[in-house]
């Protein structure tokens, strides 16, 4: 559409003419079957256009790329077949997965089974460590309320400073008055 | 007339009927999956037998750990052992019909004694019951039964 304004030409011929009217858009009339163009008011179609961007997007690029990668891979690979573990032998930790994508996965990405057990024990070992020491602190600190006979947590000390502060107030009152 | 062969044209039509989907799947598998995939093994994960619970120092907290888990996997087998013996009993049921009392009887035995020594290990220690709860169990099965006598035959008088 092409904006035609008035302004510049009534420049030159010091007419004032007000904006409102000096702005109009030229319409090719192409066929003219249907009469002067109208503006329809529809409802909004907007979730129905964003809708099929969504789903062109995620079929190019998830749908199609992943699911020629699983079919490939579960027709020219395909499962493990079952078998007895032989004798001196050690199964790596992704030996124990019969699907491809599983192996992978367990082989470069997830940690092993030993090694989550292991940890698990070592947290166990650590968390009862500190179990033990807190209840030792527990009947150390009850032993030592129950008996009172220890410098340490219920004790409390005689303090001698205002006890001898009062005696040198009592012997500067003797000093200076006699009694 | 082998075993697999139709009996009669009905069961021809229908297995015509479905060999219209049966048959490009089965020629693709055999063409071209069978061909191209390589053979290579998986196996089932085995654990080890690790000290049992009477085998543990009280304040060796990971030698319980292990001895628990340990536990619950013998308990997970025993339980599935029962399964199979109840269904063999059922499926004789099942099979007899009517006189099953009789047939049945020497199956009915085996699952009951099963049943019976599950319930001495496992049974009635409620949800949290650990190793350390089904060890206690048969401490105190076995000073009643120094106290009394075998498990069913009665309590005798503390006066005696």
């Amino acid at each position: 559409m092409s904006v035609i304004s008035c302004l510049r030409l009534s420049s030159l011929r010091n007419n004032i003419i007000s904006p409102t009217k000096c702005l109009f858009t030229v319409q090719r009339e192409m066929g003219g079957h249907g009469g002067p163009k109208k503006m329809v008011i529809t409802a909004s179609r907007w979730q129905w256009h964003k809708y099929k961007d969504l789903l062109h997007f995620y079929t190019m690029l998830g749908l199609i790329p992943l699911g020629t990668l699983v079919f490939a891979i579960n027709v020219f690979i395909g499962p493990a077949k079952l078998a007895p573990i032989p004798e001196d032998y050690i199964p790596k930790n992704w030996e124990y997965y019969h699907h491809p994508i599983s192996r992978f996965l367990a082989r470069f990405l997830y940690p092993s089974h030993q090694q989550d057990y292991e940890k698990y024990l070592h947290f166990i070992y650590e968390e009862n460590e500190k179990k033990q020491m807190r209840l030792l602190e527990t009947k150390v600190k009850e032993l030592m309320a129950e008996r009172g006979d220890s410098q340490a947590f219920y004790y409390r000390p005689i303090l001698t400073k205002y006890h001898r502060f009062v005696r040198k107030v009592y012997d500067d009152l003797d000093d200076t008055r006699g009694y | 007339m082998g075993v697999g062969d139709p009996l009669n044209q009905f069961e021809a039509f229908i297995n015509a009927v479905g060999s219209v989907f049966d048959g490009p799947v089965t020629w693709f598998r055999e063409s071209v999956v069978d061909k191209n995939r390589p053979d290579y093994p998986w196996y089932h994960r085995q654990f080890r037998r690790v000290p049992t619970i009477d085998e543990c120092y009280t304040d060796d907290i990971v030698c319980f750990v292990e001895a628990n888990e340990q536990f619950k996997r013998d308990r997970m087998v025993d339980n599935e052992v029962l399964s199979i013996l109840r269904q063999r009993h059922h499926d004789c049921i099942l099979y007899e019909g009517h006189d099953h009392k009789e047939k049945c009887a020497s199956i009915k035995e085996q699952y009951d004694k099963a049943a019976e020594n599950w319930f001495i290990k496992y049974g009635d220690l409620g949800v949290y019951g650990d190793v350390k709860a089904a060890y206690m169990k048969q401490k105190h099965r076995m000073l009643w039964e120094r106290r009394h006598g075998p498990v069913g035959t009665g309590m005798k008088n503390p006066m005696e």
